[in-house]
Parts: C-alpha cells; sequence; structure tokens
C-alpha cells in the first residue's frame, strides 16, 4: 500500500495526494501522446505503427487514470502492482513510439 | 437561488469527494445526475472480467462501428471496384492498413469474447431460471455476431474471400428446402456477383447492426430486470464487503473504462505486430488454383463437412448434427431444468460443455493443418473420439480430485437448489465450496485438455500424413508427440502437486520406493 503513515485520517490523506500527483502525470503523459500521435506525417515510413504506439499510450493512461479514481473513492488505497505494470507498459510503448518516430 | 451551493467544492462535499477529480466527477454528476442510480447498482464481486465478456464484445462492436463507418467513405461495393477501392484504403489513405487491421482484429475479438461469454455462462449455468429469456437473446446475438464475420468476410472481394463465401453459400443449398431457398435468396438474390455484394454489403453495414443494437436494447434491460447472477455457490460464500452494491457510476463505469481502454491497446498492440495484407483479387481463373477455406470461426464446421461420409450425399446429415447443435445450446435453458448451478454438482453438463470446446478447438486447429484434404472416416472417428475421451477422463479426474466426487447426486438422492437472486442469502446447506483454487485449478486443467487434444489430434493427423508419404511429416509428428509427451507429463505433476495435501499419492510414491510401513 502506498503512504504508510500513522492515522488512517492520515494515511487517507496522503493516498489522496498521492493519487492526484499520479492521476496529473497520467494526464500529461495522455496529453504528449495525443500530441505526438496528432504530429506523425501519415505519408511517412513507419507512421502507422507510431501512430498505433501513442494511441495505445493514451489509452493505457486513460485505463489507469479510471484505476486511480475508482480504488482511491471505492477502497481509499492503491496497490503497487498495477500501476507498475501499467507504468511499465507506458514506458515500453513510449521508448518504441519515440524510437519510430525519430 | 443561493450561489453558494453551487460552488465546485461544495459540489465535491454533496457527492462525497474532495480533490480535483471529486470536484470535476461532482460538477458533471450535480449537471447530469449520473449517480442517481438511473441503472441498477452491481455487487462487488461483479469486479471481474469474466462477468463483463460481453460489454468488452459490445466494445469492440463500437470500435468496428467506427472503423467501418470511416471505411465506408471510401469502399464501394460493386465486383469491379470492391477490389480497387479497398486496395486505396490499404495503400492511399492515412493510416488506411491499420483502420482495416483494426476493423479486422476487433471483429476477431468480437467473435472469440462473445464465445467466452457463452461458454463461461454454460458453464456456471446462467441460462436457469429466471435468465432463461436472456439467454435465448444472447445466443441469437452470437448468431448476428456470426453474420457479420461471414457476410463482412466478402467485401474486400479477394480470392480468399470470395473463394470461402462460395464454400459456404453452396452448403446453404444442402439446407431443407424452405430454409435453403430462403437464405439464398436472402444472400444471393438473382445469383450475380453484384447483387451478391450488393447484399452482403447491406446486411453487413445496415441489417445486422441495427438487428445487433435492437437485440442488445432487449438484453441490457433484462440484465437492469434481473442483475448479474450470483456465483454459483451462492451468496453466503462471499465476505459482506463482495456482497456489497455498488453504483454503476462512477465505480462500474470506471472499471469498464479500464477494462475498454486495456482491450483497446491490446488490439493496438497486435494490429502494429501483425498488420495485414491483402490477398490476390477474386477472378474465376484464379479462384480454380486455390484452396478454399473459410476463416478460423467456421473451420470447425468445414472441418466436419470434410469427414469422407459427410461428403456429397451426407452433407445433410452433417448440416444437420451441426445445426442440432446449436438449437440445443439456444433451448439449453429449457433442456438442462436442473436447479443446481454449483459446478462441483453438474458433472454431466460441465463434461459436456469441455467436449464441445475441446471438439472445436480441435477441429478448427485440424481445419488449419490440413486445407482441402478430405479426412478418412476412420481417422475422424479416431481424433473426435479420442478427443472426447480424453476430455471425459480428465474431467472424471479432475472431480475426484478437486471436488472429491463426481456429484451427480446430493446425500438426499437429488440436486440441491441454489438461490438464484445475487442479494438473497442461502438457507440449505452448502456441501463443497468453489474457492478461488478450485477455479485456477479447473482452468488449468482446461489448458492441459486443449493442449492434450490438440497434440493428439495433430499426431493422428501426422501418422495419416506419414502413410501418405507427404514430405516433413516425420518432423510434425516427432514435434506432436513431443508435445503430447510434455502435456502428459504436466497433468501428472499437476495431479501429484495437487495431491500433497492429502499425501495419498505421496505415499504410494514413497511405498514404491521403501515398501509400505504403514
Amino acid at each position: 500500500m502506498i503512504g504508510e503513515v500513522s492515522s488512517p485520517a492520515k494515511e487517507a490523506v496522503a493516498v489522496e495526494r498521492m493519487s492526484v500527483r499520479i492521476v496529473a502525470l497520467l494526464l500529461i503523459i495522455a496529453a504528449v501522446s495525443v500530441f505526438m500521435l496528432w504530429s506523425v506525417n501519415p505519408v511517412g515510413g513507419g507512421s502507422e505503427t507510431t501512430f498505433a504506439l501513442f494511441l495505445a499510450v493514451d489509452l493505457v493512461s486513460v485505463a489507469m487514470v479510471s484505476y486511480v479514481e475508482r480504488a482511491v473513492s471505492r477502497e481509499g488505497r492503491l496497490s503497487r502492482a498495477p500501476l507498475i505494470a501499467g507504468c511499465c507498459f507506458i514506458l515500453f510503448l513510449v521508448v518504441a513510439g519515440v524510437y519510430l518516430f525519430t | 437561488m443561493d450561489n453558494t451551493t453551487d460552488g465546485p467544492s461544495s459540489e465535491g462535499e454533496e457527492n462525497g469527494r474532495s480533490g480535483i477529480t471529486g470536484r470535476v466527477l461532482g460538477w458533471f454528476d450535480s449537471r447530469l445526475g449520473l449517480s442517481h442510480q438511473l441503472l441498477r447498482p452491481a455487487p462487488q464481486y461483479s469486479i471481474n472480467p469474466f462477468y463483463w465478456l460481453g460489454a468488452l464484445a459490445t466494445v469492440a462492436f463500437v470500435i468496428q462501428g467506427v472503423t467501418g463507418g470511416i471505411m465506408m467513405l471510401y469502399y464501394i461495393p460493386s465486383p469491379t471496384q470492391a477490389y480497387a477501392t479497398t486496395q486505396y484504403i490499404f495503400q492511399t489513405v492515412s493510416y488506411g492498413t491499420f483502420l482495416e487491421t483494426i476493423h479486422l482484429y476487433t471483429a476477431y475479438a468480437m467473435i472469440m469474447l462473445a464465445f467466452m461469454h457463452l461458454m463461461r455462462g454454460y458453464f456456471v449455468s446462467v441460462h436457469k431460471k429466471p435468465r432463461e429469456v436472456m439467454w435465448v437473446t444472447g445466443m441469437v446475438m452470437g448468431f448476428v455476431t456470426l453474420g457479420f464475420g461471414f457476410t463482412g468476410y466478402l467485401l474486400p472481394w479477394t480470392i480468399v474471400s470470395k473463394s470461402a463465401t462460395d464454400v459456404g453459400i453452396g452448403m446453404m443449398g444442402a439446407l431443407p428446402q424452405p430454409v435453403a431457398s430462403f437464405l439464398t435468396f436472402l444472400v444471393v438474390g438473382s445469383g450475380s456477383d453484384a447483387g451478391e455484394l450488393l447484399r452482403f454489403y447491406d446486411l453487413h453495414v445496415f441489417v445486422l447492426p441495427a438487428v445487433l443494437l435492437v437485440l442488445l436494447v432487449v438484453k441490457m434491460y433484462m440484465l437492469e430486470v434481473h442483475g448479474v447472477s450470483a456465483p454459483t455457490s451462492g451468496d453466503e460464500s462471499l465476505t459482506p464487503k463482495k456482497k456489497k452494491l455498488i453504483p454503476i457510476f462512477p465505480d462500474v463505469s470506471f472499471y469498464l473504462v479500464e477494462l475498454a481502454a486495456l482491450f483497446g491497446s491490446a488490439v493496438i498492440l497486435i494490429s502494429v505486430i501483425f498488420p495485414l495484407s491483402l490477398p490476390p483479387e477474386y477472378s474465376p481463373a484464379l479462384a480454380g488454383q486455390y484452396v478454399a477455406q473459410p476463416d478460423w470461426y467456421f473451420l470447425w464446421i468445414y472441418q466436419i463437412l470434410k469427414i469422407s461420409a459427410l461428403e456429397e450425399a451426407g452433407l445433410a446429415v452433417a448440416l444437420t448434427v451441426v445445426t442440432l447443435v446449436f438449437v440445443a445450446l439456444v433451448f439449453l435453458p429449457f433442456i438442462d431444468r436442473g436447479k443446481t448451478r454449483e459446478i462441483n454438482r453438474r458433472f454431466v453438463y460441465t463434461t459436456l460443455g469441455a467436449i464441445f470446446v475441446g471438439e472445436v478447438a480441435v477441429l478448427a486447429v485440424w481445419g488449419y493443418l490440413t486445407p482441402g484434404i478430405a479426412i478418412p472416416n476412420e481417422t475422424a472417428a479416431l481424433v473426435l473420439g479420442g478427443t472426447a475421451l480424453l476430455v471425459t477422463l480428465v474431467s472424471v479426474v479432475a472431480y475426484r480430485v478437486v471436488f472429491g466426487s463426481l456429484g451427480l447426486l446430493t446425500k438426499s438422492g437429488g440436486h440441491r437448489k441454489i438461490p438464484e437472486a445475487s442479494t438473497q442469502p442461502s438457507a440449505t446447506p452448502r456441501a463443497v465450496p468453489a474457492k478461488s483454487a478450485v477455479l485456477w485449478t479447473s482452468c488449468v486443467f482446461v489448458v492441459l485438455v486443449a493442449a492434450g487434444a490438440f497434440f493428439i489430434g495433430n499426431s493422428v493427423s501426422g501418422v495419416v500424413a506419414l502413410r501418405l508419404g507427404s514430405q516433413g511429416a516425420v518432423q510434425s509428428l516427432l514435434l506432436s508427440l513431443g508435445g503430447l509427451t510434455l502435456t502428459v507429463v504436466s497433468t501428472l505433476y499437476f495431479v501429484y502437486r495437487l495431491d500433497l495435501g492429502t499425501g495419498a499419492i505421496k505415499r504410494r510414491v514413497r511405498a514404491f520406493e521403501v515398501g509400505w510401513r504403514e
């Protein structure tokens, strides 16, 4: 569990703050990926793959934002495993997308 | 109006939310009334992908609608222009190949998800009272989904699609006369290529989507009336937290957004890794050189029709058998009238379902590996019979090991009734609770059965090919036998591991080593 603090109230505040940071980061990633996918030259070689990878980044970001909101509002806690898996997946997609983009 | 109550912070507080996302949701909620429980709340245990396979199939349908709508801007349903316009989408339209690939792969995903939804529903007995009509509606939706596949396959007008569709249309002629005439008129019309393509196009982009949308609304209405089905073991095995009802918005909606987004990204990734390529255009001259083969979801039926005894004169018999299987599935709620829903007490139906899945998988893979090759009767009997026998044996072993008995009868001599409603506690005692370990065990067994059936089918196919003197048959046979050995060893190891809790097998193994001392 993220945000190990003494009292439940403090823990809830810490989780809330953590979730806001994560959601903000994910929204930035989603916005950048949308910008990148619309910046791809559609007639260039490999453009379809780049477009698809950034679109996938966008979708995974949306899925993670949804997960964070659901987990925090319903259960008041965040599990590490889905976040780490999602971040690794996004990182892989971004690296592959940037590699193809450049 | 008091303006202080309209501020974003107070909306967030009214909705029990704080922070930026809470305030944003609160703003929308206060305007649109999203949390006013327009839809029936769902229990917490339904936050599980297996409960939402139908929803994912619907997401696939929506993606196909969007991608298909874009392709309709370029596509012309005429035999002289269908291929050229498809080629134009592939080669000239921006991201055209991506569009085509996504459209096809979501269609495949939709069919696969619909099949998984069907079989999951079958194994957990969602067809029981009061969801009989819901089951029949779902089955009709499944047929419409297959209809999408059948009609959409012809549209690119490639050698592959036209040849396969001709085989399908030819099979319709073997059906009983009024049905055959009606279906042939429906999809072919006067018999010209232009008429056929136009009818397939109309069915694909107008008739079938409209029918599916109506059925979707009907099924959603029934879901709203009955709610999601309770676990087969009843509600009493669940913790209060699992039984707690949660609103459709935002909890279930957000969960569905997660599933849909992950599903979309998975399809996109697969499309990137395996992009589609357009086969050559159809021409009567090329058609003679090409072995017609339907798409994978019809391969199992096609493989049945390739059995020697069922060719030509036996075609009507084969189609009748396949039709009876579908009819039995449609009317399952009125055939399987037992009241119990627990898997551990439904050995016969569970085994029959597993045999169906095993046979479909074996026939599809076998059909893919042997395009255009007729199946000798004895080989067909061996493979199909062997698969059924293997599945039954594994089912018996699984029931004995996992549940302790085949659970055909209760102590009182009859099936025990399980409550239908999702929120009502059971008044009757429970025998063997189905835990997650049991589900995992069952899943592993299903995988092992599928692998075993596949390798048995492939081995038999290899032996036949070897007898016919086919090139490369030895290598294929060795690979299949190796795979079969691996599957058998895995099964034995798995059964051994399962038994470590009771130690019966371990004691027997030890007895071989040191002799009985107990």
